[in-house]
C-alpha cells in the first residue's frame, strides 16, 4: 500500500506491505538506521521514536496506520538547539557505551521534559525512562545525565521551545 | 490514503462510526482489528493470517473521553491509555483506573496500548481488567442495531485466558464506567511483576470500597492473574460486606480470598506464591484501612 507521512519535517511516500513496522520501514526503505532494533517486541526501547507527538517502539507501529503521521527519529532531533545540550550531558556522565539503546533513551529524555513540569523528582526520571533498556550501564550514568539536563533550566525550556515548533508549525 | 488495487478492499480506515458500522454491514470476511497493535503485533499467528485489517485509531468517536451528567464517563475503546492517565476527570473520579494503566508496559506502550485491546485480548494478566471490574464497568458493542450498542459488562466479555466471547465483527466501542460515590471512598491498587514497567504481573489486586467508621459498607475486590478469568471474589468480599473491620475479620478474609483463587504456575510465577502473597496483600491493605 502507498502510504504518505511526514519524517523529520520531510514529507515521504512510500510503497510497503500493510504489516510491516514502522521500525522496519524507517531503517529498510528510508535508510535511517539510528533508530535500533533490539527485541523487536516492545519490551526494550531502542527503537523509540516520536509519533504524531508521542514516543512510541516503532516496533510496535504498523504501516496500514502511518498515512498522514508525523515522525521524528534521532536524525531529526539532531538539528534541535537543545540536542548539543542533551549529547554534553550524556558523554560527561559516560552514559552512553555500547551506545545501540542510547538513541531511544535520548528520545524517552525529551519526551519527559515535555510530558512532566519542574521540578521533576527522581522516582519521575526513572519511571520515565522504564520502558527502555540498558544492558552495559547499569542505568546509573544515564540517570545521571538525564538529573544533570533537569536541573538546567535553560536546556529544559530549550527543548520545549523545540518541541513546540516541532509540533505547532 | 492511496491503496494499490489489491488493498483496497483489505485494510480499512473508517473515519466516523457511521463508516464503521457500514463497512462491518457489508462485509463477510473476517475482520481484524486493529488499536494500538501493542498485543497484536506479537500475536504471530493472528496477525500473520489476518486477511482484513481495520484501523480503529481513525475511528473519530473511539477516540475521545467524555461524560453522561451524574452517570458516568465514556472512555472510547481505541483511546490510548496515557489519555486515560491525563485526563482530569478520570483522574477526579477514577483513580484506581490510573493507578491501573499507569502499570501497563512503559511510558511508549501507554502512548499506543488502549483498553479496548486489554478487554478485548482477555488476557488474566491484563492490568486493567481488575480495575474495570471493581468500578463495575460496562462495554458498549458495535455494530449498532437500530441505532444502539449492545451492553455487557467486563467479566461477561472474557470467557478463558485469551479468549473471548464477541461475535464475528463485533467491536468494543466505549467503555462506560459509572460516577462512583466519593466520600467515605477508599481504594487500592497494587501489581507484583519482575520490575516496575515492562513486565507482565505475577498478580495484580484492585479493591475499592466504601467505609464508615470502622464498619465497611461496601467493598468489591477484584484479582488478576490468580485465575483464568478475572472476575470479582465476591465470596471474600461477602465476608466483609457490612462489617466492622477488626483482626479476626482481616485474617479470616486473608484465608477466604486464599481459597477463592485459582492461581496457576507457569512462568512468571507458581500457584503456591500467587496464592499466598495474594492474601498477604489483601490482608495489608485491610490493616491499612484499619488504621
Amino acid at each position: 500500500m502507498k502510504v504518505s507521512l511526514q519524517v523529520n519535517k520531510k514529507m515521504v511516500e512510500i510503497d510497503v506491505p500493510p504489516k510491516k513496522s514502522l521500525l522496519d520501514i524507517l531503517r529498510d526503505d528510508l535508510g535511517l538506521i539510528g533508530t535500533k532494533k533490539g527485541c523487536g517486541k516492545g519490551e526494550c526501547g531502542a527503537c523509540t521514536v516520536i509519533f504524531n507527538g508521542k514516543r512510541v517502539n516503532s516496533c510496535l507501529v504498523p504501516a496500514l496506520q502511518l498515512d498522514g503521521s508525523k515522525i521524528i527519529t534521532i536524525e531529526g532531533l539532531k538539528n534541535w538547539s537543545a540536542f548539543p545540550m542533551i549529547e554534553k550531558a550524556y558523554i560527561e556522565h559516560g552514559a552512553v557505551q555500547c551506545g545501540f539503546c542510547i538513541t531511544g533513551f535520548v528520545i524517552s529524555t525529551i519526551s519527559l521534559f515535555v510530558e512532566t513540569s519542574l521540578p521533576i523528582t527522581n522516582e519521575q526520571i526513572k519511571w520515565s525512562l522504564g520502558g527502555n533498556l540498558c544492558r552495559c550501564t547499569g542505568y546509573t550514568k544515564i540517570f545521571e545525565a538525564v538529573y544533570d539536563i533537569s536541573n538546567q533550566i535553560d536546556t529544559v525550556q530549550l527543548i520545549k521551545r523545540d518541541w513546540h515548533n516541532e509540533f505547532n508549525n | 490514503m492511496n491503496l494499490t488495487t489489491d488493498d483496497t478492499k483489505k485494510i480499512f480506515r473508517p473515519q466516523n462510526i457511521d463508516q464503521l458500522d457500514d463497512i462491518i454491514n457489508r462485509t463477510r470476511e473476517k475482520l481484524t482489528y486493529v488499536a494500538g497493535a501493542t498485543d497484536l503485533m506479537l500475536q504471530d499467528e493472528q496477525w500473520n493470517s489476518a486477511e482484513f485489517l481495520l484501523d480503529l485509531t481513525s475511528v473519530r468517536e473511539l477516540n475521545t473521553i467524555d461524560f453522561m451528567q451524574d452517570k458516568g464517563i465514556l472512555i472510547g475503546s481505541a483511546l490510548p491509555v496515557s489519555q486515560i492517565i491525563t485526563n482530569s476527570l478520570v483522574q477526579k473520579n477514577f483513580q484506581i483506573l490510573i493507578e491501573a494503566c499507569r502499570q501497563i508496559g512503559s511510558v511508549q506502550i501507554q502512548n499506543r496500548a488502549t483498553l479496548g485491546g486489554n478487554i478485548a485480548n482477555a488476557s488474566p494478566a491484563g492490568d486493567s481488567l481488575p480495575a474495570l471490574n471493581v468500578l463495575d464497568s460496562e462495554l458498549w458493542i458495535g455494530p449498532r442495531k437500530n441505532g444502539k450498542f449492545t451492553k455487557s459488562k467486563v467479566s461477561q466479555v472474557m470467557t478463558g485466558a485469551g479468549q473471548n466471547n464477541l461475535k464475528l465483527n463485533s467491536y468494543i466501542a466505549t467503555i462506560f464506567i459509572p460516577f462512583q460515590k466519593l466520600e467515605d471512598q477508599f481504594w487500592y491498587f497494587r501489581k507484583l511483576g519482575q520490575r516496575h514497567t515492562l513486565a507482565i504481573s505475577k498478580l495484580s489486586l484492585a479493591v475499592l470500597g466504601w467505609k464508615k467508621d470502622q464498619r465497611i459498607e461496601e467493598i468489591r475486590i477484584c484479582a488478576g492473574s490468580v485465575s483464568p478469568l478475572v472476575k470479582r471474589a465476591f465470596r471474600t468480599e461477602a465476608l466483609l460486606n457490612h462489617q466492622i473491620l477488626t483482626e479476626n475479620l482481616i485474617e479470616s478474609a486473608r484465608d477466604a480470598l486464599i481459597k477463592e483463587i485459582q492461581p496457576i504456575t507457569d512462568i512468571r510465577s507458581t500457584d503456591t506464591y500467587r496464592r499466598l502473597i495474594c492474601g498477604e496483600i489483601l490482608r495489608e491493605m485491610l490493616y491499612d484501612l484499619m488504621k
